[in-house]
C-alpha cells in the first residue's frame, strides 16, 4: 500500500510541476464540450426541427467524459511506456516493494487525473446549460461508474504498452482500439438510430454502458432528445465493471510478462 | 580474494554457475562463479556485451537466471528476492532520473519507496546531498544537472537505504576526467566509512585499476580472469615489449616462449605482446628472433604492463575502449 501511495504521489508531483500538463488535462475537454456540443447542437438541432434547445449537449456530455477517459489512459499507457523504455522501472524492480504495486500505482494516477478532467466536464456542461443535476447518489454512482470505465481503459492501455517497445506502434493499437469505442456507442447518437449491426455492436460497448447510466442517474434520461431510451442501472454497473476486470487481468498479465525480460 | 570459505558473514556476494541464457542461442552469461568478501571493492572489466550487466541484473533481482543460484548479504536472490531488495543499492548504466523532480524530491520518494521514517528520511538526504556535493542544487530540477552531476545524485541515491552491498554499473560512463576523478573520490570514500561492498562494472581498465580490491575479468559471459589489479598485471611479466610487424608473428611468439626470460606473449592482429622480466635488457634477443622469424618489425615499444595486456593474455583479443 505505502509503495502504491509513493508511486501515484510521485505521479501527480510530477504533473503537479508542468503547468501545460494541467492545462492540457482541462483545456482538452472544454475545447470537446464547446466546439462539438455546439457545433452539433446546431445540426441536431435543425434535423428535430430546432425545439430543442440544449438537448444535444444534454445528450452528449456523458459521451465527452468516456472520450476524457480514453485519453487520459492513452496518456497514462505512454506515460508507462516511456519510463519502460528509459529503465526507469528498474528503479522500482530493485527496491522491496510488491509488483503488483507498480501496476497499482499507475492505474491509480490514471483514475485520478480521469475523474479531476470527468468532473470539470460535468461542470461546465451543466454551466454552459446541460439540462439534468442529480442528487448525491447519482453523482456517486457517475464517479464509481467513470472510475470503472476509466479503469478498464487504463488496463487495455497499460497491457498494450506493456507489449510493445515502440511508441509509433502502441499509439497505433490504441488508435485502432479507440475508434469504435467511441463511434460505435450510444455516446453521440441515439442508439433507437443506428442500424441494427451497429446497436448491437454499441450494446457491447462498455462506452455505451457508462454514458446510459449516466445520463439515467445525472442528466434525466437526456432522452427528451430523440427518444432516447436508457438500459436499466444494473447494466451498466455489470458491463463497466465486467470492462474493468477484464482491462486489469489483461494489464496484469502484460505486465507480469513485461518485467520478466527488463 | 584467495579464502574460499562461504561463510555468509564474510561473504557478500556469492554465485555459483550462474547462468542466463536467452532463448535458444543466446548466453548472456555463462556459469558465472563468483565469491566477494564484504567490504571490498569489486570491479567487472570486460567489453560492452560481454554479460557484466546481465549479471547486475541477476543479483539485483530484476531477472532470474536461467540456471545456478547466488547469495547476496546473505539472502538467496531467487527465494528472498525481497530480503535482498532491502539490503542493496543500485545505479544503473542509464540514467534512471525523473527530470522534473528536484534532487531532493527524488530521494525524497526514494526513501518512502523504502518505507524509511521521515526523519531519518530528512537528515539521511541532507548528509548525502552534502557528501556528493549537491546541497546547492538540492531544490532545483534534476533536469537542469549536467552528466556528472546526474550520476553523484544518482550515487546518493543508492546509498539512500544504508545498504550492505551496493552496485553500479557504469558510474561514470559518459563522464569528462574531472567529474569522473570526483565520482572515484566518493567511491573511495564508501569504503573508508564501512563495511559497504561494491560491485562495479566498468570498461574503462583506468577505472578498474584505480578503484578495486579485486578485478574480474568478464568476457563472453565468464569470468576469464579474477585477481588483484597487481596481481593481474604481475602475471605480465615486469616489463611488456610490443612487436607490431609483418610475417609469421604465431611463429614469432612461439619461438620466444621457449626463453626462459619470457613469462607472456599474446596476438593480436598485427601485433606480439611480450612479457619478460626486463624489458631494456631483453631488446636485442628479440630483434634477434625477429630475425630469424622473418618478421620484419614496424615498430617496437617496452613498457609497463597494464591491466588492458592482461585482459589481452587472458581473452586473446585487444580491449577497445569506445
Amino acid at each position: 500500500m505505502n509503495a502504491i501511495v509513493t508511486i501515484w504521489g510521485k505521479q501527480l508531483r510530477k504533473m503537479v510541476v508542468h503547468p501545460e500538463e494541467i492545462i492540457g488535462l482541462l483545456i482538452q475537454p472544454v475545447l470537446w464540450v464547446l466546439l462539438f456540443g455546439f457545433g452539433m447542437r446546431g445540426l441536431m438541432d435543425a434535423t428535430s426541427g430546432g425545439s430543442s434547445q440544449g438537448n444535444y449537449l444534454t445528450f452528449m456530455v456523458p459521451g465527452i467524459v468516456a472520450l476524457a477517459a480514453l485519453g487520459g489512459a492513452i496518456g497514462g499507457g505512454n506515460e508507462w511506456l516511456t519510463e519502460r523504455l528509459r529503465g526507469f522501472v528498474k528503479e522500482y524492480l530493485v527496491a522491496p516493494i510488491p509488483r503488483f504495486s507498480i501496476l497499482a500505482g499507475n492505474t491509480l494516477t490514471i483514475l485520478t487525473k480521469t475523474l479531476i478532467q470527468a468532473l470539470v466536464i460535468l461542470g461546465l456542461g451543466f454551466l454552459i446549460g446541460a439540462q439534468g443535476g442529480g442528487s448525491l447518489i447519482g453523482w456517486l454512482v457517475t464517479l464509481v461508474l467513470i472510475g470503472g470505465y476509466a479503469a478498464g481503459f487504463a488496463g487495455i492501455a497499460l497491457a498494450t504498452s506493456s507489449s510493445t517497445d515502440s511508441p509509433g506502434g502502441y499509439h497505433m493499437l490504441i488508435f485502432i482500439l479507440n475508434m469504435p469505442l467511441l463511434f460505435a456507442s450510444n455516446a453521440l447518437y441515439p442508439l433507437a438510430t443506428l442500424p441494427t449491426w451497429m446497436r448491437i455492436v454499441a450494446l457491447m460497448n462498455p462506452t455505451t454502458h457508462l454514458v446510459s447510466g449516466m445520463r439515467g442517474v445525472l442528466f434525466g434520461n437526456g432522452a427528451a432528445f430523440a427518444a432516447e431510451s436508457t438500459l436499466p442501472l444494473w447494466t451498466s454497473f455489470l458491463a463497466v465493471f465486467a470492462f474493468a476486470g477484464f482491462g486489469l487481468i489483461l494489464a496484469a498479465r502484460a505486465f507480469s510478462r513485461s518485467i520478466r525480460k527488463v | 580474494m584467495t579464502d574460499n570459505t562461504t561463510n555468509t558473514t564474510q561473504t557478500a556476494i556469492e554465485a555459483v554457475s550462474l547462468t542466463k541464457r536467452y532463448g535458444e542461442d543466446v548466453l548472456a552469461v555463462d556459469g558465472l562463479d563468483l565469491t566477494i568478501d564484504r567490504g571490498t571493492i569489486y570491479a567487472f572489466l570486460g567489453p560492452n556485451g560481454a554479460g557484466k550487466t546481465t549479471t547486475i541484473s541477476m543479483l539485483t533481482t530484476i531477472l532470474r537466471p536461467t540456471e545456478g543460484r547466488a547469495m547476496v548479504a546473505g539472502f538467496d536472490i531467487e527465494k528472498d528476492p525481497d530480503q535482498v531488495r532491502q539490503r542493496i543499492g543500485v545505479t544503473f548504466q542509464e540514467l534512471v532520473l525523473d527530470d522534473d523532480l528536484t534532487g531532493r524530491q527524488v530521494l525524497e520518494y526514494h526513501g518512502r519507496l523504502y518505507q524509511m521514517q521521515p526523519s531519518k528520511r530528512r537528515q539521511k538526504i541532507s548528509e548525502l546531498l552534502d557528501m556528493v556535493g549537491l546541497a546547492d542544487a538540492a531544490d532545483r530540477r534534476s533536469k537542469t544537472y549536467s552528466g556528472g552531476m546526474k550520476r553523484r545524485l544518482e550515487l546518493a541515491r543508492g546509498l539512500m537505504t544504508d545498504p550492505e552491498v551496493l552496485f553500479l554499473d557504469e558510474p561514470t560512463l559518459g563522464l569528462d576526467p574531472q567529474n569522473r576523478a570526483a565520482v572515484w573520490e566518493y567511491i573511495r570514500g564508501l569504503r573508508e566509512a564501512g563495511r559497504l561492498t561494491l560491485l562495479l562494472t566498468t570498461h574503462y581498465m583506468d577505472e578498474a585499476e584505480s578503484l578495486a580490491d579485486c578485478v574480474g575479468i568478464i568476457d563472453r559471459g565468464k569470468l576469464v580472469a579474477e585477481g588483484s589489479p597487481q596481481n593481474l598485471v604481475r602475471g605480465m611479466g615486469a616489463d611488456v615489449v610490443r612487436v607490431r610487424g609483418e610475417g609469421d608473428l604465431i611463429g614469432f611468439s612461439r619461438q620466444l616462449s621457449s626463453f626462459e626470460w619470457v613469462e607472456s606473449t599474446s596476438t593480436e592482429s598485427d601485433c606480439v605482446l611480450i612479457g619478460v622480466d626486463q624489458g631494456s635488457r631483453r631488446l636485442a634477443a628479440i630483434v634477434e628472433s625477429a630475425m630469424m622469424s622473418n618478421l620484419s618489425i614496424a615498430e617496437m615499444s617496452v613498457s609497463t604492463p597494464n591491466l588492458g595486456d592482461a585482459f589481452l593474455k587472458v581473452t586473446g583479443r585487444a580491449f577497445r575502449e569506445e
